[in-house]
């Protein structure tokens, strides 16, 4: 076993949202987040005065810790930072924060905007016009999202995979968003549909891609003997890793068989009590459909290249989505895909909603443990076991 | 073309290239551009390759590198077709999909250099062999691959 202190100490306590939509309509990242963080503090039965720690992930446009302190007027700080976005690299600053002390109960905040280069209408929006990040310049770069259409084209050569594979992957997302009314995306997808989607950057086509949208999602984190004070159905934080491979740039990857996910799979087993044969509900990634056949894969619930069979096999026609040995839905919210690109927050957030037996229509009965694992390939792989206290 | 600078200064460089960050690990890299050379950084001590360029040999960690012109030809590794994307002269999304391909050099494994691919979308497959052409973007040489036997 490795190391892990942290093991069940520290708790999510709080959770606030927006819900995520294709346009919020005229309002900025710091109304969103401010929205989601005041939900989030009051759902912990807590005031802003009991904030001691603020970290307010590095999206573009949002807002920073210090404005975020000075929204909601916390007047002592004692731990902030602004960690790059995807969930986990937040999620692990804010529970090391509690942990060691540095602050007693954190705010964790995500607060996303559409952007100008992922986004037409936002680039017709003057006032995002100066939230330039994360552009391709020139279309020979693979940096960030093309880089995923890329390697998904070693995939399928490699494993001679089919569309159909990745279709799968965005049928399942699309049947759970149905249920949830947090969703950007609810409208039901047929394989025929998205066999049929416009390709944007061949093999990958427009219903591979999650889904740019405004919105923001809050927690309120502090260690698991105040979150028992606080209410009687904590979310304990079990293990919790990133995970990086050498290579600096997307297109000198080593292979399909070493990628950041591999680091984070090796770490999660190696401090997790828990792992696939305890999860009850399991929440990977889906920025691209690539990236949730990679982590079904790598995680080990079926060999490399099988994602996609697997899907099939484990598929419940009755209900249209997969369901795990009959029994673990894959991403219930949505995903990225259908309930909006929150580059993992929402994936987080229904961990914490089934956890504490929240969810509604899209309850999984008896869920104790979740599985969640944010990022892609390259410099964002991270995953999390999250466990009902 | 315009008439080839013999010795750009290092303002003339970045200029050439609005498109790039051109810094002090890469500016052998485009310098080479412009000669139309593809210059690769290599290790004087431990003979390893390495891109994009940086400080040290990844390998053996020697600051003692040298932007190494290599023979250009490889292998088609990666492969996408963008059907829209980022403008660029001479890119037509319109007139159909734009090859993006990342190719293996023949120098040494996993050794990878990503651009476009002159021969068209169909010729762009996985395995395919390839060598090193110039195009021209903003007025500037740009590496290009177009296929050959094998």
């Amino acid at each position: 076993m490795a190391r892990n202190p942290i093991k069940d100490q520290v708790a999510i306590v709080g959770i606030g949202t927006t819900g995520f939509r294709r346009d919020a309509g005229g309002r900025s990242s710091a109304s969103l987040g401010v929205e989601a963080a005041i939900a989030a503090i009051r759902d912990a039965g807590l005031t802003p005065a009991d904030i001691d720690g603020i970290t307010a992930v590095a999206e573009p446009g949002a807002p920073r810790p210090n404005q975020v302190a000075a929204m909601l007027g916390i007047p002592n700080v004692r731990h902030y930072a602004s960690p790059s976005p995807v969930a986990v690299f937040g999620l692990v600053d804010a529970i090391n924060a509690v942990f060691s002390g540095a602050c007693d109960t954190a705010l964790l905040l995500f607060s996303m905007l559409r952007l100008p280069w992922g986004s037409r209408s936002a680039a017709a929006d003057p006032f995002r016009k100066h939230l330039g990040f994360g552009a391709s310049v020139i279309p020979e770069m693979l940096m960030g999202a093309p880089a995923y259409a890329a390697w998904a084209s070693r995939y399928v050569h490699e494993y001679g995979a089919r569309r159909e594979d990745f279709g799968y992957v965005a049928l399942n997302s699309r049947t759970n968003a149905a249920s949830n009314p947090l969703a950007a995306m609810r409208a039901p997808l047929t394989m025929d549909d998205y066999l049929s989607a416009r390709m944007i950057r061949d093999p990958l086509c427009l219903l591979d891609m999650d889904l740019p949208v405004d919105g923001a999602d809050a927690f309120v984190i502090t260690t698991a003997e105040r979150a028992r004070d606080l209410r009687d159905d904590p979310v304990l934080i079990h293990a919790a890793t990133v995970g990086l491979a050498s290579e600096g740039d997307e297109d000198q990857l080593g292979g399909l068989s070493r990628t950041g996910q591999h680091v984070v799979v090796e770490q999660l087993k190696a401090k997790s009590d828990l792992w696939l044969d305890d999860v009850d509900v399991f929440f990977p990634y889906d920025g691209f459909t690539i990236i949730t056949l990679g982590w079904i894969e790598n995680l080990g619930f079926c060999g490399p290249g099988e994602g996609g069979k697997f899907l099939e096999s484990h598929w419940d026609e009755k209900s249209g989505r997969a369901l795990i040995d009959g029994r673990v839905p894959i991403n219930p919210h949505g995903g990225s895909l259908s309930e909006g690109a929150t580059r993992g927050s929402g994936h987080l957030r229904e961990a914490v909603v089934q956890l504490r037996g929240d969810a509604g229509d899209r309850q999984v009965a008896g869920a104790r443990t979740a599985l969640v694992t944010p990022g892609g390939f390259f410099f964002n792989s991270q995953g999390v076991i999250l466990r009902s206290g | 073309m315009p008439p080839s600078n013999p010795d750009p200064t290092d303002a003339e460089l970045v200029d050439s290239f609005p498109y790039v960050q051109v810094d002090h690990d890469t500016k052998h890299f485009y310098r080479g551009w412009l000669e139309r050379r593809l210059l690769v950084n290599r290790c004087g001590d431990c003979g390893h390759w390495h891109h994009p360029p940086k400080p040290v040999c990844p390998q053996c960690l020697s600051g003692s590198l040298e932007p190494t012109e290599v023979s250009g030809r490889g292998v088609i590794h990666l492969s996408m077709l963008l059907h829209q994307g980022p403008r660029a002269p001479g890119v037509d999304y319109v007139a159909g999909p734009h090859p993006v391909v990342t190719v293996e050099l023949e120098e040494q494994a996993a050794l990878r250099i990503t651009t476009t691919l002159v021969d068209g979308p169909e010729a762009a497959a996985i395995g395919t062999p390839v060598e090193l052409t110039w195009i021209e973007r903003h007025g500037s040489p740009f590496p290009a691959f177009r296929t050959r036997g094998s």
